[in-house]
C-alpha cells in the first residue's frame, strides 16, 4: 500500500513519518515510534488504554487515523516525564497505590493530565467523569481518583501524599 | 520479632515506575528480529466433525511463511489432570465451540496473515449441538466426547453422614435454585504470546501467565521435549484474575509456527478472542436445601450445583470444587451433603475466575436471609451464628488454624451502620451483608511448593530468585520487601530475578491465592539462611555471638549493643575473601493432607489458612428504571497479617468493583447457539470510574500461626462477599428474593412489577 508523509510532533520532537492510509495514531507511535507504553485494549474505543494528547485533547489514538494528525502535536506517556524525573501526577500515581497491572496506567495518565490542564483542582466527581472514559480492571478506581486528587492539591491526612523514599522508614 | 522496619508498613510498589513512565513492556510489546505475525483459524461451529483441510492456496500466498493444523502436532492432549486432557491444542477430528482451534497462520504482517486464514478450506460436517448443561444431560445427540456418554465431565460427591437424620430435627427447612450465566476476566491486556526456538533448540516464550512453571510443563509435554529446553520467559503482566494459570493454546500453536519457520512469532489476541479464546467462568444452577433449628443455626444442608462446563475439562475438578468450598469454610456445616456436576457443553473454554461461583454463593446467602426473615432474625446476627470459629475444623476436614469472621462481621456492620439501617430505610433503598472464605493454596502435588535463592553481590546487595509471577497484584513488590526486611537491606537493595522458568525453581504461580504465603515463605527463608551466613562471617568481626545480631538499614550489630556494628557490605566483601559462601537458599512447602483428591477423596487438610471477609453494601433502586446506586460500600477482611496496607486496600478496592458492582450488576454473557453475543468492551459492561462508591476498606489481622508475619490471603474474599453484599442489597431494598444473577435493570423492574401485581 503507497504510504503519505505527515508531519507529528511527538513529545516535543517533530519527525516526518511515512503512513499508509489506514494506519491508526496508535500504530504509529507502537510500531513506527516505538512508542510501546501507549496499549491497545480493545481497539474499539472503549478501554481508553491507547489515550494520547493531541493538540492539547485527550483522544483515542486507536481511531484516530494518523492522517488526521497530519501537522499536529501528540503527548504520549513516554512525553510525560523529564528524563528522569516524574511529573507530580506520575509520582502521585505510585505514591497513592493507583498502579496494580499498570496496563490502563498510560491512558490513565493522560486523561488525567489533559483534566489537570484544563482544571488544576478538580473534585472527586469531576475526575471520576473525566476518567470514565479509562477502564481498569483492578484497582476498582479508588486509588486512581485519589492519585488524580492529591497530585496537584496534597491532602493533609493522606498517609500517601508526599511519600517520596520508597522504603518506608529506616531510622 | 515483630518491630518491622518494612512489613506492615504502606510501601509504594518499586514496579510501579516503568509503569508510569510506559516503560514497562507487556508481550504485545515485544519485537524481536524477524519477527513474524502469527494468527489463528478458529471454528465457526459449535459442534462438528473436520472432515478434510486444504492449506495449500494459504500457502502459495507471497508473505505466508508456516500453515499449521492438527496433523502438525504430536496429538497430546492438554487438562490439569489425567483424567481431564480431553483438549488437543489444534483439533484434528472434530472442534466442539464456536472458536476452537483449528490452525495457524505465520505471515510477514497481519493483513497477509488474516488474508491467509481465508484461504484455508476446512470442509466440516456440522454435528448436533447443546448449548446448556440439562440438556446435554439428557440429549440423544453424540456426546461431545466420546467417553462421557451423557456428556457429565465431572461429579463432585461430598457427604458427611447424617444429613437426612439432621434435617428431621431441623425447625425449618427451605429449598430454592438460583441460577447466573457465565462472566468473563476481561484483563486489561488481551492475550499475547510470542515465541522462538533458540541456538539450541530452546523454545522461549512469553505470555501473560499465572506461574511460569504451569506453563512449561505442558510445553514440553506438547514437544516432547526436556523441561529445560522450555525457557518461559518474565514480562509484564496486564491481569489474570484466575485466567491465565493454564497453557493456552495459542501458546502451543505460537511455539509450533516458530518452530516450523524458525523465526519468532508473535500471536496477539484481539478483545473477542481474548473473551472466546482463552477461558471464562461457569454457569451455574445451584439449589441449597437447608434446615435450622428454632436459633437459625444451620443443622443441615444439600447442595446440587449443575456447571456449564463447557468443551472442555482442565481445571474441571477443581471448579467444581470452589464454589462450595468457600461456603463451607465461611459457615458451619458439619451435616452436608454436596452433588456438584460439571456438564459439556458446546461452549467455549472454562476455568477458575476471581468470583467463582457467584451464584452459589449470592444463593446461599440470600437464602439465610430468607431464613431469618421468617426466624425474625436479624441478618448480622444470622451469619454470626453460622459463622466459622478457630480452631475448627471444616466439614471435609481441614483445620482453621487462624480465623476472625466474627470481627469482620462485627466490624463492617458497625462500620456501616447496620444497626440503625436495617429494616429502617426508606422505600427502594436496601442496605445487605456478604461473608465469604477462600482457601490459601490448594494440594497442588508436585507444584504445591515453592524455592527460592539468594545471593549477596560484591557491593552488599542482594539478588534474589524465586518463581513467583506477577499478575498485577503486587506479588513483585512482595517479594522485594520480604527479601529486604529479612536481609537488613533497602528495597532498592534487592534485585528480583522472577518469573523465569530457565533461572527460577518450581512454584505453584499466583494460582490458588498462594503468592505470599508460599512463594513469599520461601523468600523469607532463603533470605534469613543468608543471612544466617552472614551473622557467621560478621560475628567473627564484631567478636559476637552470631545468635545474638540483628541487620537492619544496610548495617549488622549486636542486637543488645547497637554501636559494635558492620555494614553488610564489608561483611560480605570479608566472606568472599575468605573463600565463605554468600547465597542461600530456602524453600517453603506447605502442610496439606498430600491424599486429598477432588473427585476420589474430597476430605483432608486443603490448605494451610484460610482467610475471611465480609461486605456490607447501602444501595437505592430506582423502581422504574431499575438502576441500582451504590451509597456505600464497606469491604472487612482477615487477611492474617497486612505486609502492606496500601497494596491490600487496592486489592479490597479492586474486589469490590469487580465481585461486586460489575458482577452483581452488569457482567455476563448473553449467547446465540453457542456464539456469545457479547465478547467486547462494548457490549460487556465493567464498572466505570463514575459507577464506583466510595469504599471503606477494614483490615482485620488474625495472625496466622503458619503464614509469613502471619500474612494469608488477601483480598479474594472480599471479591466473592461483595457479590453476595450486592445482592443481599437490592433484594433488602426491593423487598423480593432475587434468585436470578446479575441483578440487572430488566429483572429488578420485572421482580417490583410481580410483587406490585400479586399485592392488587
Amino acid at each position: 500500500m503507497q504510504t503519505i508523509d505527515i508531519t507529528l510532533t511527538v513529545n516535543d520532537h517533530q519527525q516526518i513519518i511515512p503512513v499508509k492510509p489506514n494506519d491508526t495514531l496508535l500504530e504509529v507511535v507502537r510500531d513506527y515510534l516505538d512508542l510501546t507504553g501507549s496499549k491497545e485494549g480493545c481497539g474499539e474505543g472503549v478501554c481508553g488504554s491507547c489515550t494520547v494528547i493531541l493538540d492539547g485533547h485527550p483522544v483515542r489514538a486507536c481511531l484516530t487515523l494518523a492522517l488526521e494528525a497530519n501537522g499536529s502535536a501528540v503527548t504520549t506517556v513516554e512525553g510525560l516525564a523529564d528524563g528522569d524525573t516524574l511529573t507530580l501526577l506520575q509520582q502521585s500515581f505510585i505514591d497513592h497505590g493507583a498502579v496494580q497491572c499498570g496496563f490502563c496506567t498510560p491512558g490513565m495518565l493522560m486523561s488525567a493530565k489533559a483534566l489537570l490542564d484544563e482544571d488544576s483542582s478538580p473534585d472527586r466527581q469531576k475526575i471520576r467523569q473525566a476518567l470514565s472514559g479509562n477502564i481498569c480492571r483492578c484497582t476498582g478506581y479508588a486509588k486512581i481518583v485519589d492519585a488524580v486528587e492529591h497530585a496537584a492539591r496534597p491532602e493533609p491526612g493522606c498517609p500517601d501524599c508526599h511519600t517520596k523514599e520508597t522504603g518506608g522508614d529506616h531510622d | 520479632m515483630t518491630d518491622y522496619t518494612l512489613i506492615g508498613k504502606r510501601m509504594p510498589r518499586m514496579d510501579s515506575r516503568a509503569k508510569v513512565m510506559g516503560k514497562a513492556l507487556y508481550t504485545a510489546d515485544l519485537k524481536l528480529p524477524g519477527m513474524l505475525v502469527g494468527k489463528i483459524l478458529r471454528s465457526p461451529h459449535a459442534h462438528a466433525k473436520i472432515v478434510g483441510i486444504d492449506t495449500s492456496k494459504a500457502l502459495a500466498l507471497p508473505g505466508v511463511k508456516a500453515v499449521v493444523t492438527g496433523a502438525d502436532t504430536e496429538g497430546v492432549k492438554w487438562g490439569v489432570f489425567a483424567y481431564t486432557r480431553d483438549q488437543q491444542f489444534i483439533q484434528t477430528e472434530k472442534v466442539r465451540y464456536i472458536g476452537d482451534e483449528v490452525a495457524g497462520v505465520a505471515a510477514v504482517d497481519e493483513e497477509t496473515a488474516l488474508a491467509a486464514l481465508d484461504f484455508i478450506h476446512v470442509e466440516y460436517e456440522v454435528l448436533p449441538a447443546v448449548f446448556d448443561p440439562m440438556t446435554a444431560m439428557t440429549t440423544d445427540a453424540e456426546p461431545i466426547h466420546a467417553e462421557f456418554p451423557n456428556n457429565i465431565n465431572i461429579h463432585v460427591n461430598i457427604d458427611t453422614g447424617s444429613v437426612d437424620e439432621n434435617f428431621k430435627k431441623a425447625y425449618y427447612i427451605r429449598e430454592d435454585t438460583f441460577t447466573a450465566p457465565e462472566e468473563s476476566y476481561f484483563h486489561g491486556e488481551p492475550y499475547a504470546v510470542a515465541a522462538r526456538f533458540d541456538y539450541d533448540d530452546c523454545l522461549e516464550i512469553w505470555m501473560p501467565n499465572g506461574g511460569p512453571h504451569m506453563k512449561s510443563k505442558p510445553l514440553s509435554n506438547a514437544f516432547k521435549i526436556p523441561l529445560h529446553k522450555v525457557k518461559v520467559k518474565k514480562i509484564t503482566i496486564g491481569g489474570a484474575f484466575g485466567g491465565r494459570s493454564e497453557i493456552c493454546p495459542a501458546d502451543y500453536i505460537c511455539a509450533l509456527l516458530a518452530k516450523k519457520t524458525g523465526r519468532p512469532v508473535k500471536i496477539v489476541f484481539t478483545r473477542e478472542e481474548n473473551t472466546i479464546g482463552t477461558r471464562q467462568g461457569h454457569a451455574m444452577i445451584t439449589t441449597h436445601k437447608t434446615g435450622v433449628d428454632k436459633e437459625g443455626r444451620v443443622l443441615a444442608r444439600e447442595t446440587t450445583c449443575y456447571m456449564d462446563g463447557g468443551a472442555y475439562s482442565s481445571t474441571g475438578p477443581i471448579a467444581t470444587s470452589v464454589p462450595f468450598l468457600s461456603m463451607e469454610q465461611a459457615y458451619r456445616m458439619e451435616s452436608v451433603r454436596y452433588n456438584g456436576y460439571r456438564i459439556y457443553t458446546n461452549k467455549p473454554i472454562r476455568g477458575m475466575i476471581r468470583v467463582h461461583g457467584r451464584g452459589f454463593a449470592c444463593g446461599l446467602d440470600t437464602q439465610l436471609d430468607m431464613i431469618a426473615q421468617h426466624l425474625g432474625i436479624d441478618p448480622v446476627e444470622m451469619r454470626l451464628r453460622n459463622s466459622r470459629q478457630p480452631g475448627e475444623f471444616t466439614s471435609t476436614g481441614s483445620q482453621v488454624w487462624s480465623c476472625a469472621m466474627d470481627e469482620t462481621i462485627k466490624k463492617a456492620a458497625a462500620a456501616a451502620n447496620w444497626q440503625d439501617k436495617f429494616g429502617k430505610l426508606p422505600p427502594f433503598h436496601g442496605i445487605g451483608i456478604g461473608t465469604n472464605s477462600v482457601q490459601t493454596g490448594f494440594p497442588m502435588g508436585i507444584r504445591g511448593g515453592s524455592q527460592s535463592f539468594v545471593k549477596f553481590n560484591e557491593d552488599g546487595e542482594a539478588t534474589v530468585m524465586s518463581g513467583v509471577v506477577d499478575n498485577g497484584q503486587g506479588n513483585e513488590n512482595m517479594l522485594v520487601q520480604i527479601a529486604a526486611e529479612e536481609l537488613g537491606l533497602l528495597p532498592e537493595d534487592i534485585h528480583l530475578v522472577s518469573a523465569d522458568t530457565e533461572t527460577t525453581s518450581s512454584d505453584p504461580g499466583s494460582y490458588s491465592q498462594v503468592s505470599t504465603f508460599v512463594g513469599g515463605q520461601a523468600v523469607k527463608n532463603a533470605a534469613a539462611n543468608c543471612r544466617q551466613k552472614l551473622f557467621d562471617v560478621a560475628a567473627k568481626i564484631l567478636k559476637a555471638d552470631p545468635g545474638k545480631l540483628t541487620a537492619k538499614n544496610r548495617m549488622i550489630y549486636v542486637t543488645d549493643d547497637p554501636k559494635k556494628a558492620v555494614s553488610i557490605k564489608k561483611t560480605v566483601r570479608v566472606a568472599l575473601l575468605n573463600f565463605t559462601s554468600v547465597n542461600a537458599e530456602g524453600g517453603y512447602w506447605p502442610r496439606v493432607d498430600m491424599k486429598r483428591e477432588w473427585v476420589s477423596n474430597p476430605y483432608g487438610q486443603m490448605c494451610e489458612a484460610f482467610s475471611f471477609g465480609t461486605t456490607i453494601i447501602e444501595v437505592k433502586v430506582d423502581p422504574d428504571t431499575g438502576q441500582v446506586t451504590v451509597l456505600n460500600a464497606v469491604a472487612c477482611q482477615d487477611v492474617g497479617k497486612a505486609l502492606n496496607p496500601l497494596v491490600l486496600e487496592g486489592q479490597f478496592e479492586g474486589s469490590v468493583a469487580m465481585g461486586g458492582q460489575g458482577g452483581m450488576l452488569t457482567e455476563y454473557h448473553d449467547w446465540q447457539e453457542g456464539r456469545c453475543l457479547n465478547p467486547t468492551m462494548l457490549e460487556y459492561k465493567v464498572p466505570l470510574a463514575c459507577d464506583m462508591p466510595e469504599i471503606t476498606g477494614i483490615i482485620v489481622e488474625s495472625v496466622d500461626p503458619r503464614g509469613p508475619y502471619g500474612a494469608k490471603e488477601a483480598g479474594m474474599s472480599i471479591a466473592m462477599s461483595a457479590a453476595q453484599a450486592y445482592a443481599g442489597a437490592v433484594s433488602n431494598a426491593i423487598g423480593v428474593y432475587m434468585d436470578s444473577f446479575p441483578l440487572t435493570p430488566d429483572k429488578i423492574v420485572a421482580a417490583i412489577r410481580e410483587k406490585r401485581q400479586a399485592g392488587k
